[in-house]
């Protein structure tokens, strides 16, 4: 009962402090808005690109636009949720540098709640781009009779919010490193920004060892990849639904364990 | 109220040496800087207690080790009988802090709308916020900015509004970290007495760091001088000067020059530790003495046993000298 009660007092603030960065950010209408436009013009040209390669050749290593589509879409979509709801955790090392942090460490809330709703934004250009692709893509595979709609697109949106867990997760490890490192943005590249980069496309056209290394070590292939394995291609059993849920949970674990570890181990600025 | 037993905090660094450019890459050797060490000290419910010490004493580590932000390497800490590190939501609860440095505010929101998050964050109820608000309103006069944005308010508004929202959830222990650093004169003068109000109105426990020696005299009973990480002084002010030893000096002005020129002379061949001859100029004979261990009156009797005064001035101890020598030593 209690922990019920305080689950709730913890969404509640989350709620409450989301609502009041949003003010923050609404100060600033034009960049608000600007930003958000030119998100989804950023992400749309690079999906053009991919469009682009997949119209003159047919397909990728089996993967034909529309599936491409859908991965694509299933990413974007996952990270959109995952930097809307706790943006500012992917800028840890601003506040490590600046001393910032010495604030939320004083407030009786947790730090990780704290630094989740700093500087809040609705992707909303991301997840108009993400959700219209995955219109498209799924109405097309249901006309073409390889999917049941009714049964994809359930499956679909929990992959999106385990995709969303799975890359907080990691994004989570990441940051935590930050308390050790302090400058982490190198490290970053690697597992969030290259790493989403990479699964942007089918994992069949990289090298074995890229492979597993993206479905094991940085499991960010279960965002996407391996679930439209099962949802689209039925190439594997419904048991890579299950693994996906594992690799966030793991993620997630992991994520959790190096935070807490890491600030205890938090050394702050001078003065 | 608050309690620091045996605190240690020390931090690993780089050593640097002849490691340079790529070869820093791969690390080297570290060495172990101790910060602060083997600091104690308790302070009792309503107290006033400043605390002082060069730059790179460890003011700020030891005020982060009792605020919960750091966790010390050994030792403990106890605010109103909780360890800040083990349960810090608690510790946020019976602490407001302030760093002159940072604000705590919201940058881009009216002032109002910080005080509203704070209120939600420390689950007071709106009601019981708006009595409180009302009370620190006519305590520290917010009325006037609290509709501004906060970037727009001027460094002492900011002040008085960062006093406030330290202070809104009504927590017995203030912790001040610099809060006069960069106001004019007529600013530090208000929020000195704003200080003083809290203190003695609302009953605030407060410690206070801070480079301006005016901040401890006019409000502090009691000082804590950090020098190079341990705790080289705690107790009253008066107490400061007095064991620093810092000597009074004296202006006599003797009736004629000779009068004053035989003086000298014989003062310096007294050599006494007590009295002793620091200058002379013209009619005028300048001696430093040590208060503690003689008499005004006594000196000047002494002085007179060569001759009639016509003028004597005593210029005691400048507490800001008296600080910077305990620093030096």
């Amino acid at each position: 009962m209690t922990t019920l009660r305080s689950v709730r007092g913890l969404i509640a603030m989350h709620l409450l402090l989301i609502r009041f960065s949003f003010r923050s950010s609404m100060q600033y209408r034009f960049n608000f808005w600007f930003g958000t436009i030119a998100s989804a013009v950023i992400a749309s040209v690079e999906f053009s690109l991919l469009a682009v390669i997949l119209a003159r050749f047919g397909a990728i290593q089996g993967w034909t636009l529309t599936e491409s589509a859908y991965l694509y879409a299933v990413l974007v979509l996952a990270k959109a949720l995952y930097r809307s709801l706790a943006s500012d955790v992917h800028h840890l090392e601003k506040y490590l540098v600046s001393g910032d942090l010495d604030g939320l460490l004083l407030r009786p809330v947790p730090v990780l709640l704290a630094l989740m709703t700093r500087n809040f934004s609705v992707r909303v250009g991301e997840t108009l781009l993400g959700a219209s692709m995955l219109a498209y893509s799924l109405a097309a595979l249901a006309r073409d009779g390889a999917i049941e709609l009714w049964v994809a697109l359930p499956l679909t949106l929990a992959a999106v919010v385990n995709g969303a867990l799975l890359l907080f997760g990691i994004g989570l490890a990441t940051a935590a490193m930050g308390f050790w490192m302090t400058r982490i943005e190198v490290l970053q590249n690697m597992t969030e920004d290259a790493a989403h980069t990479a699964v942007r496309y089918p994992l069949s056209i990289y090298p074995g060892w890229l492979k597993a290394l993206l479905s094991t070590a940085l499991p960010v292939a279960f965002v996407n990849y391996w679930p439209a394995m099962f949802i689209l291609k039925g190439a594997v059993g419904g048991w890579t639904l299950a693994l996906s849920a594992a690799a966030s949970a793991a993620a997630l674990a992991a994520g959790g364990w190096l935070w807490s570890r890491g600030l205890r181990s938090y050394q702050s600025t001078g003065s | 109220m608050i309690e620091a037993a045996h605190l240690h905090k020390s931090f690993k660094l780089r050593k640097p040496g002849p490691r340079k450019g790529l070869r820093s890459l791969i690390g080297g050797p570290t060495f172990v800087k101790e910060a602060v060490r083997d600091v104690s000290f308790t302070i009792a419910s309503g107290e006033f207690t400043g605390f002082i010490g060069p730059n790179g004493a460890g003011k700020s580590t030891t005020i982060k080790m009792l605020s919960g932000i750091l966790h010390p390497s050994s030792g403990s800490v106890r605010l109103g009988g909780i360890d800040p590190h083990r349960r810090r939501v608690e510790t946020a609860r019976t602490l407001g802090v302030l760093f002159g440095q940072r604000t705590q505010l919201w940058w881009d929101l009216p002032l109002r709308d910080s005080f509203e998050v704070l209120g939600a964050m420390y689950r007071m109820d709106p009601q019981r916020r708006r009595a409180r608000l009302a009370e620190l309103d006519g305590l520290l006069r917010l009325g006037e900015f609290l509709d501004t944005p906060v970037r727009k308010l001027s460094l002492g508004q900011r002040m008085r509004g960062d006093l406030a929202a330290a202070l809104l959830h009504e927590p017995p222990i203030l912790i001040l970290d610099e809060p006069t650093i960069g106001l004019d004169v007529s600013a530090k003068r208000d929020i000195r007495s704003l200080l003083r109000g809290i203190n003695e109105e609302l009953g605030t426990t407060i410690l206070l760091t801070t480079h301006d020696m005016d901040d401890i005299e006019q409000l502090c009973g009691r000082v804590l001088v950090l020098t190079d990480g341990t705790l080289s002084y705690d107790g009253p002010i008066g107490g400061l000067r007095s064991r620093i030893g810092m000597p009074a000096s004296i202006e006599a002005t003797y009736r004629t020059l000779e009068q004053a020129q035989a003086a000298w002379s014989a003062l310096q061949r007294l050599d006494s530790a007590s009295l002793a001859a620091v200058g002379l100029q013209e009619r005028t004979l300048t001696v430093q003495c040590s208060l503690e261990q003689s008499r005004f009156m006594d000196v000047l009797r002494k002085l007179e046993a060569y001759g009639e005064l016509e003028d004597a001035r005593m210029r005691e101890a400048d507490f800001e000298d008296a600080v910077q020598r305990l620093y030096a030593n």
